[in-house]
């Protein structure tokens, strides 16, 4: 892990897409969500995707996750092209090198907090590194509720325990998807500044989708999807200037 | 509310395939078999109604034995024919013989084996109005005393024709005569499918040893007199000891003696169906369980919109009467398709019974209807109550998980289950009840409903003992697999259940049959002090002429040959199968111990018991005990003599002296059904050394075997592997049907866990990995059902092989290999039932799986 935020290295952004286009249906019902889309995202940074619904942020995000396949273009994670990839190898990379906060059910009900925590490694069959490990349990505040189930923990500590499985595995990009939507306000916080520190503490690349202009002003930068295009790049958000520019959407 | 239980029937299509499935199986073989049996049953009805056709009025004796193959009669007096010939009304009389004779080979074996159909000789009729049999062209009836005709099908299948001469064996040994006809019966070739060897009524009486007796006269009688009336007139003419009885009773007769064993044969069929669907009852339970906690919500909303619990109530009965009913209505044509499959089936492997056109009882039908549905309906009723108790507050509620802990309640009426079955077990193996069948089948099904009651509790823990060696040999797969089979406890124990009842049953009997395998071989070791035994498949008059023993013994080298001879008498009432022997030589291969009195003392008009029967009927020596013969009818025997032994055929424990014996079965029955051969060198050089000559002999009666002592014993239990094999195939369906119910649980899992398992694909669990998790869930319930079933099984073994330790079954032993491999089958089934469950789950779409709402 560098700690440099601003290096100009050559590897700098931890993603990137080249005109990425995505349609669903066919004929009639012909929905183009993502629109020769080319966007890149620094390591070492925590973008905010904004948009109205049905805007394609959630879309691109499953491409650029390797969740979804595109129709023409291309997604590279690092250097990996996602296009040159099958099944096998995609699971591999999600596994190994992505990490993943979603909205809800974030954690497999069977497993205890630790092992929601550590199971990448183990799906991998590679031991965590305990230091690391310790770390960020001690970040999330979760020492005590390790051997929960999630259905014992609320709602907030769900998603802290899924902040801290994204964050387990040092993965090069960590993807979430309305990390916070299901929270109410203070619980959101404490996700979104965890986030945060992971960002300045630890260098890690975050992606977060989100419709909130509280959210997205933790970000670095905001990009702003609109009818499946990049409408925007906002550096530095501010809750009040994402406002502003989400009113001009109309939506 | 009928258009949403109609929607919701075709929404849960595919949930409900496994429930349709496990009651069409089940009751595709119920009407299957029940549809066949009734077949057979109405061939073989229509078989003796053409071969009595003709006779209007029978008088036959009045002194019989029944015997499970119906009921034996003394033959009667030429003398009796002039007698009722004479009576107005009466067209022709004849007398009837019907001997057992069996046609032999060109290589001088007999053409059917002694499981295959009977074998009649017959005296020719000459009356043309009692003679069904006509000779073909090229031929003549038998006229002259080596003279036979053979049935069309007999003489095909020996390839004989008119000229030839065919040998036949009887009581007395192999005998020639010479085909001088090929008889139809009407215009069949055969008496349903039964070998019929006709002779001059001199001849036949000869063959079976009684001349100038019949077993029956047969009578037609003139136009215009009812053969009631007919019959009437003989009873006044006939002497006392025989009767006159109309051709249709007679025909009546014949009809329900077989009835009756086709319906031993029905009644077990019929028990293995209803096993079937008592298994299949659990997969109905469970996929309505499921069924219902997936559409919590749904049913909420409803409820919430204003439905009553009744009404949801009805929904989801109607549901289960649709789906019950119309898997009733494909299982019993089904059921048709199998009974017609299996009627070629037999007739192709040679079963030649009568042709056989199938026959749909409505009864079969109606029954088999009815009783698939009916076990559907009960099985959802339960699922149904809970449906209805679905607050309208859970419509907002996440989906409530399964709270199925160890409730108190639970426990104790599992508990109470439980008690309540072994005592029925207790009682029906240790009561004298008539019913006691019934009564220890009953005790099963509470045990296995019992076992079922408490089976949530008990998963629980038993999935995680099963899965922990699965987490420790496959780390997180291991434990995921181990975690949902423990998440659900009442749907795991269902499942597990429904393969328990099968295996339980395969358990029991598997150990039950090598109690008995091992007590039989024990018995023998202990008793027969022989080296070699002639067995044959025969009995009766088929059996080993007694003349054997005599021949065996002339054989160099033989120190003694005794035979053992079996009949059926009426004892003190009611009918046994009693033994005979003679008692100086048996004793010199089958070792048999006084208690009371001397065995080798015993005489004409003496009679020996068991020391078990002694107890039992607290018999004491010198007491009269009264017995009914064929020959001779009453008489009363004097108890000289009470003996042990530890030989295993030995029936209830009456033994008579051959010699006595030989005065009161008709000459064609006194024969040996086994005969024991001890030799002077009984090194194993001299025993190899007599085995040439003895052959020699042995070869002299078709249909004879000649066994060493390890082959002998290895034919007492192949008979025993036999019924277990058949047992096994018929177990197996219960066995798909439980395997179905696996792959039900686990497809309806998958689905339920679609989030899950999108979560798992998304972080990072690779295709195979879900494979292996869903495998492992698989393998733990199949093993949860098999281990459980297989204590279960053992332990009803264990208790009916205490039962009927004084029946001979003296050692419990379990088969240890059988259960390694049943065990072995149960994994490998848990792995199969979980290859398309397991491809759906690798296969699911990520991305719908984790954005879907």
């Amino acid at each position: 892990m560098t700690t440099t935020t601003s290096s100009p290295a050559a590897t700098s952004t931890a993603a990137h897409t080249e005109s990425v286009t995505k349609v669903y249906g066919a004929g009639d019902t012909l929905v183009t969500a993502l629109d020769n889309v080319s966007v890149s995202f620094e390591r070492g940074k925590f973008t905010a995707i904004m948009g109205p619904s049905g805007s394609g942020k959630s879309t691109l995000m499953h491409c650029v996750a390797g969740l979804d396949t595109i129709n023409s273009g291309r997604i590279f994670i690092g250097d990996v092209d996602l296009s040159g990839l099958n099944d096998k190898q995609l699971t591999r990379l999600r596994r190994d090198t992505i990490g993943f906060v979603f909205q809800a059910f974030n954690l497999v009900p069977t497993l205890t907090a630790l092992e929601n925590i550590t199971l990448p490694m183990d799906l991998a069959g590679s031991a965590p590194d305990q230091e690391w490990l310790d770390t960020i349990i001690a970040t999330v505040g979760l020492s005590d509720r390790l051997s929960h189930r999630p259905s014992e923990l609320s709602g907030g500590q769900q998603q802290r325990v899924a902040v801290a499985r994204a964050l387990a595995s040092q993965p090069a990009i960590i993807f979430a998807d309305e990390p916070t939507g299901n929270l109410d306000s203070r619980s959101g916080s404490e996700i979104l500044e965890f986030m945060r520190a992971a960002v300045d503490k630890f260098s890690q690349t975050i992606v977060m989708v989100t419709h909130d202009p509280l959210a997205a002003s933790y970000a670095d930068r905001v990009v702003f999807l609109a009818d499946g295009k990049v409408v925007d790049d906002m550096q530095s958000p501010t809750t009040d200037s994402v406002i502003d520019r989400m009113k001009s959407f109309g939506a | 509310m009928l258009k949403v239980t109609l929607r919701g029937l075709m929404a849960h299509k595919v949930r409900l395939i496994a429930t349709a499935i496990s009651v069409l199986l089940g009751v595709a073989f119920m009407s299957g078999t029940q549809v066949l049996t009734s077949s057979v049953s109405a061939s073989f009805d229509k078989v003796f109604s053409d071969v009595y056709a003709s006779i209007d009025v029978v008088v036959r004796s009045t002194n019989k034995v029944e015997t499970p193959f119906g009921s034996q009669r003394t033959r009667i007096s030429e003398s009796v024919v002039p007698t009722v010939t004479g009576v107005s009304g009466v067209e022709a009389a004849e007398g009837q013989v019907v001997g057992q004779i069996k046609v032999l080979d060109k290589d001088n074996k007999p053409l059917v084996t002694a499981q295959g159909p009977p074998n009649f000789g017959l005296n020719w009729l000459t009356s043309p109005s009692l003679n069904g049999w006509k000779v073909a062209e090229g031929g003549t009836a038998p006229t002259a005393p080596d003279d036979i005709v053979l049935d069309a099908k007999t003489a095909k299948d020996g390839n004989y024709v008119v000229g030839d001469t065919v040998n036949v064996s009887v009581t007395k040994g192999v005998q020639s005569f010479k085909l001088v006809g090929i008889a139809k019966f009407g215009k069949l070739d055969t008496w349903g499918g039964a070998q019929a060897a006709l002779f001059t009524t001199p001849t036949i009486q000869a063959l079976v040893g009684e001349p100038g007796m019949f077993d029956w006269i047969s009578i037609a009688g003139k136009d215009g007199e009812s053969q009631q009336q007919l019959a009437d007139a003989v009873s006044k003419v006939i002497p006392a000891g025989t009767e006159a009885i109309t051709g249709k009773k007679f025909t009546a007769e014949s009809q329900d003696a077989f009835q009756k064993i086709i319906g031993i044969f029905s009644t077990f069929l019929l028990v293995f169906a209803l096993i079937a669907l008592f298994v299949g009852s659990f997969i109905i339970y469970n996929t309505f369980s499921i069924i219902v906690a997936q559409r919590t919500k749904e049913l909420a909303l409803l409820r919430a919109l204003g439905a009553s619990r009744s009404q949801i109530l009805r929904s989801i009965i109607l549901e289960a009467f649709f789906v019950g009913l119309s898997a009733s209505i494909i299982g019993v044509g089904f059921g048709i398709l199998l009974a017609i499959g299996l009627n070629k089936l037999m007739q192709s492997i040679g079963f030649s019974g009568p042709d056989t056109p199938i026959v749909i009882p409505p009864v079969a039908v109606v029954v088999s209807l009815l009783v698939g549905t009916f076990i559907t309906l009960l099985s959802a009723l339960f699922p149904a109550r809970r449906a209805a108790t679905v607050p309208p507050i859970a419509a907002m509620r996440d989906v409530a998980v399964d709270r199925t802990g160890a409730s108190k309640r639970r426990v104790a009426f599992g508990v109470i289950l439980l008690a309540l079955g072994a005592f029925m077990l207790w009682f029906g193996l240790n009561g004298n009840s008539d019913s006691g069948l019934q009564i220890i089948g009953g005790g099963a099904f509470f045990v296995f409903i019992a076992l079922t009651v408490i089976g949530p509790v008990i998963a629980t823990p038993f999935a995680s003992v099963l899965g922990w060696p699965l987490q420790k040999a496959s780390r997180i797969t291991g434990r995921l697999a181990r975690e949902n089979a423990m998440r659900n406890p009442r749907r795991t124990s269902t499942t597990a259940s429904a393969l328990m009842i099968g295996i339980g049953l395969v358990g029991f009997i598997a150990v039950t049959a090598q109690s008995i395998k091992v007590s039989t071989v024990d018995a023998i070791n202990q008793s027969v002090t022989g080296q070699y035994v002639v067995t044959t498949e025969g009995f009766g008059s088929t059996a080993l002429p007694q003349s054997l023993a005599a021949d065996l013994n002339a054989v160099p080298g033989v120190q003694t040959a005794a035979g053992i001879s079996g009949t059926f008498a009426k004892i003190n009432d009611s009918s046994k199968v009693l033994l005979a022997v003679d008692p100086v030589s048996i004793t010199q291969v089958i070792k048999f111990t006084d208690v009371e009195g001397s065995f080798t003392g015993l005489g004409i008009g003496e009679i020996a018991a068991s020391e078990k029967l002694a107890k039992d009927k607290n018999l004491t020596i010198g007491q009269p005990i009264s017995a009914t013969f064929l020959q001779g009818g009453a008489t009363t025997l004097t108890l000289t003599s009470i003996y042990k032994t530890e030989f295993p055929m030995q029936g209830p424990g009456w033994i008579i002296a051959t010699d006595e014996f030989n005065q009161v079965v008709p000459p064609a029955q006194q024969t040996y059904s086994a005969i024991y051969v001890k030799l002077k060198d009984t090194s194993s050089a001299g025993v190899a050394a007599a085995l040439p000559e003895l052959q020699k002999v042995a070869d002299t009666v078709p249909g004879a075997k000649l066994q060493n002592l390890t082959e002998y014993k290895k034919a007492q239990t192949d008979q025993v592997n036999q019924f277990l094999q058949i047992v096994y195939v018929l177990l197996a369906l219960a066995l798909i049907i439980a395997i179905v119910g696996v792959v039900n649980t686990l497809l309806l899992s998958v689905y339920e866990r679609t989030r899950e398992l999108g979560l798992l694909r998304a972080v990072g669990m690779s295709r195979r990995q879900v494979r292996s998790t869903i495998r492992l869930e698989s393998v733990i319930i199949s093993l949860m059902g098999t281990l459980i079933g297989l204590v279960i099984g053992i332990i009803f073994g264990w208790a009916l092989v205490t039962a009927l330790a004084d029946q001979g079954i003296t050692s419990f032993a379990i088969p240890w290999g059988q259960l390694v491999i049943i065990v072995i089958i149960a994994i490998l089934a848990g792995v199969g039932a979980a290859l398309y469950p397991a491809r759906r789950a690798a296969r699911l779409d990520v991305l719908k799986a984790i954005s879907s709402d």
